[in-house]
């Protein structure tokens, strides 16, 4: 889940390399453009939908880990 | 090409991956000069009250024309029509958004008319393929202002991508049909004349929707042929006697029924009618022969036909928005295949004679050459865009392109070609630009393979040559520029008595004297210039 979440996160950032520790504060194309972005390209592929609660606080790579985690184990 | 969109939400993911820079939401204050083409993509509006929806919209409407203003009339504008997408019924007879939706549209239709720039791109052709559900997500509207859902970016790129080569005109130019269960339900040679399902009652009224559609397109100037195995005496008996038979041979420009090799058939197809593989869509019902035309003639497209003829509807929908759509026709596209047609007649002709030069003295060929005008200047710059073999440099102008070359002083001719077995309407054109008054330069010839092979292009260019020279210029310079379609044309400048100058391997560079020049039209040629 970790790598298929990784690849999500390369293509929308078209990044090659995606830290453990990306985030918002230290991503520059992790904005507001590419927070959405990345959203509906994570609920596309996971097949899954965010609440907004959920959405606000996927600031960096952990968070948005452990909130999908929860969602797929639902 | 660099876009700006006028836009009032966030509709970013829907034109990623392109070069675009986007307005900010309803401001049209700021226009970007730098921008290559300009788009237009106002959404209607979520409200509960209809009629401030209905005003937002007029207002648009209002933003769009101060727009229209301001923005460089070369430049092309893509304007999206209005839908509404969602709206709260209160009084079923209430209808001001519907009113205003209609006016917008309208409005932005007249535009059309005085602002050769603006193209129209309909939003309503895209909303049909989905459901409300599927088309909002309200999550993302009221996060991020959002009134279209974005997990259909994809499906819109690709969809506004196939509207933009709607609007240069590619579309592809003739349709090879199978006749056994693809015109006619059954098989001709097993079931027999009586047999065949087509008509009125299922299955053949399935049947005969397609071969209706197959005459609209006749109608709209894609070229139909057949290619079947069959025995050719059986179908004919068919197409003469077969009441419920509405294709008929009359509507064909040319047919294979035989049993060879379907691959075969079709490249012959091509060959005849001088068209490229890649403007051809081949309709057969068998996966086999499909498989093997696609591996043999990997250019052709080959759409899947419908499992079951009761899905006709659907087919003709896709194979049109896919394949044949355009965005207008000039009148040569829709007489275009009575010209093939002409064409396959003067070929039989042409076996009566000896001598070549007797045949040609025979066909009473007219040329017209025609300076540009309004109402040439839509053909001229169509044809930049759809002619590939005789195409020496194959530059693809728009109309506007034409125009910035008018005014610039550059000299555009048309070339109309007329004989004994009817009319081909302007199938040339040469554009040639001044530096000086002595030195011209050809940016652009081509003809269009229709009349070729009557040496009618040495007709035209030598003409023109003689022209340039009465005015005053001593030195025309000219470029053969390879493509892989126009290899025929690679000596054409070198058989007309031009120097090389330089060569390169995609290029050829030659210039002429025309000092040293002295040609005369050949009696055999009726010649006028407008």
């Amino acid at each position: 889940m970790t790598e298929r979440l990784k690849n999500v996160f390369k293509q929308v950032f078209k990044l090659d390399e995606i830290a453990d520790n990306i985030s918002q504060a230290n991503c520059d194309k992790w904005d507001s453009m590419g927070h959405l972005n990345l959203i509906v390209e994570i609920e596309i592929e996971f097949d899954i939908s965010f609440e907004p609660e959920e959405i606000a606080m996927m600031k960096d790579f952990k968070a948005v880990k452990e909130l999908l985690k929860k969602k797929i184990n639902l | 090409m660099k876009y700006f969109i006028f836009r009032n939400y966030t509709v970013e993911p829907f034109f990623k991956g392109l070069n675009v820079v986007f307005s900010g939401y309803e401001n049209i204050s700021f226009v970007d000069a730098e921008a290559g083409a300009y788009i237009w993509f106002y959404l209607s509006p979520y409200r509960t009250d209809n009629q401030i929806i209905a005003n937002e919209i007029t207002n648009y409407g209002n933003l769009l024309e101060l727009v229209l203003a301001k923005i460089n009339p070369n430049k092309p504008l893509l304007v999206f029509t209005m839908q509404v997408v969602y709206k709260i019924n209160y009084q079923t007879a209430e209808s001001n958004v519907e009113e205003a939706i209609i006016n917008y549209n309208q409005k932005i239709r007249e535009w059309t008319r005085d602002n050769r720039n603006l193209k129209i791109i309909d939003i309503s052709d895209f909303f049909n393929r989905f459901s409300r559900e599927q088309l909002i997500d309200w999550k993302y509207y009221y996060m991020s202002q959002m009134p279209l859902n974005p997990k259909l970016a994809s499906d819109f790129q690709q969809w506004f991508e196939r509207q933009l080569e709607i609007i240069k005109l590619q579309r592809k130019k003739c349709i090879v049909l199978d006749l056994d269960n693809t015109l006619w339900g059954g098989i001709l040679g097993e079931d027999g004349i009586e047999g065949i399902k087509m008509g009125e009652t299922y299955p053949g009224n399935t049947y005969r929707f397609f071969q209706e559609y197959c005459l609209q397109l006749h109608q709209n100037g894609i070229i139909l042929t057949v290619c079947s195995k069959n025995n050719e005496q059986d179908v004919l008996e068919v197409w003469e006697k077969h009441p419920d038979m509405l294709l008929r041979k009359e509507h064909l420009v040319t047919y294979r029924i035989n049993w060879n090799n379907k691959a075969d058939n079709i490249r012959e197809i091509a060959q005849e009618l001088n068209i490229g593989q890649d403007s051809l869509v081949f309709i057969d019902d068998s996966p086999t022969e499909r498989e093997l035309v696609k591996q043999m003639l990997p250019q052709v497209s080959v759409p899947d036909f419908p499992k079951q003829p009761y899905l006709f509807p659907e087919f003709i929908k896709y194979l049109t928005d896919n394949y044949f759509s355009a965005y207008e026709l000039t009148q040569e596209d829709a007489a275009k295949t009575q010209q093939y047609k002409e064409n396959a007649e003067r070929r039989q002709f042409q076996n009566q004679f000896v001598d070549f030069e007797s045949y040609l003295q025979s066909l009473e060929i007219e040329l017209t050459i025609e300076p540009l005008n309004d109402l040439n200047i839509a053909r001229l710059a169509q044809m930049t865009q759809k002619t590939n073999q005789f195409n020496l440099t194959t530059k693809r102008y728009t109309e506007i392109d034409i125009r910035n070359f008018a005014d610039k002083g550059a000299l555009i001719y048309g070339l109309r070609v007329k004989d004994r077995f009817g009319d081909n309407g302007l199938t040339g054109l040469i554009i040639i630009t001044t530096s000086t008054k002595k030195e011209a330069e050809i940016d652009t010839l081509l003809l269009s393979c229709r009349i070729l092979g009557k040496n009618i292009e040495t007709v035209f260019v030598q003409y023109i040559l003689n022209k340039l020279k009465v005015s005053g210029v001593q030195t025309v310079k000219a470029d053969y520029v390879k493509t892989l379609k126009n290899n025929q044309v690679a000596e054409f400048y070198s058989y007309l008595g031009f120097d090389v100058e330089n060569i390169s391997e995609m290029q050829k560079r030659y210039n002429i004297n025309l000092d040293n020049i002295n040609f005369s039209t050949p009696q055999i040629y009726k010649l006028i210039e407008k």
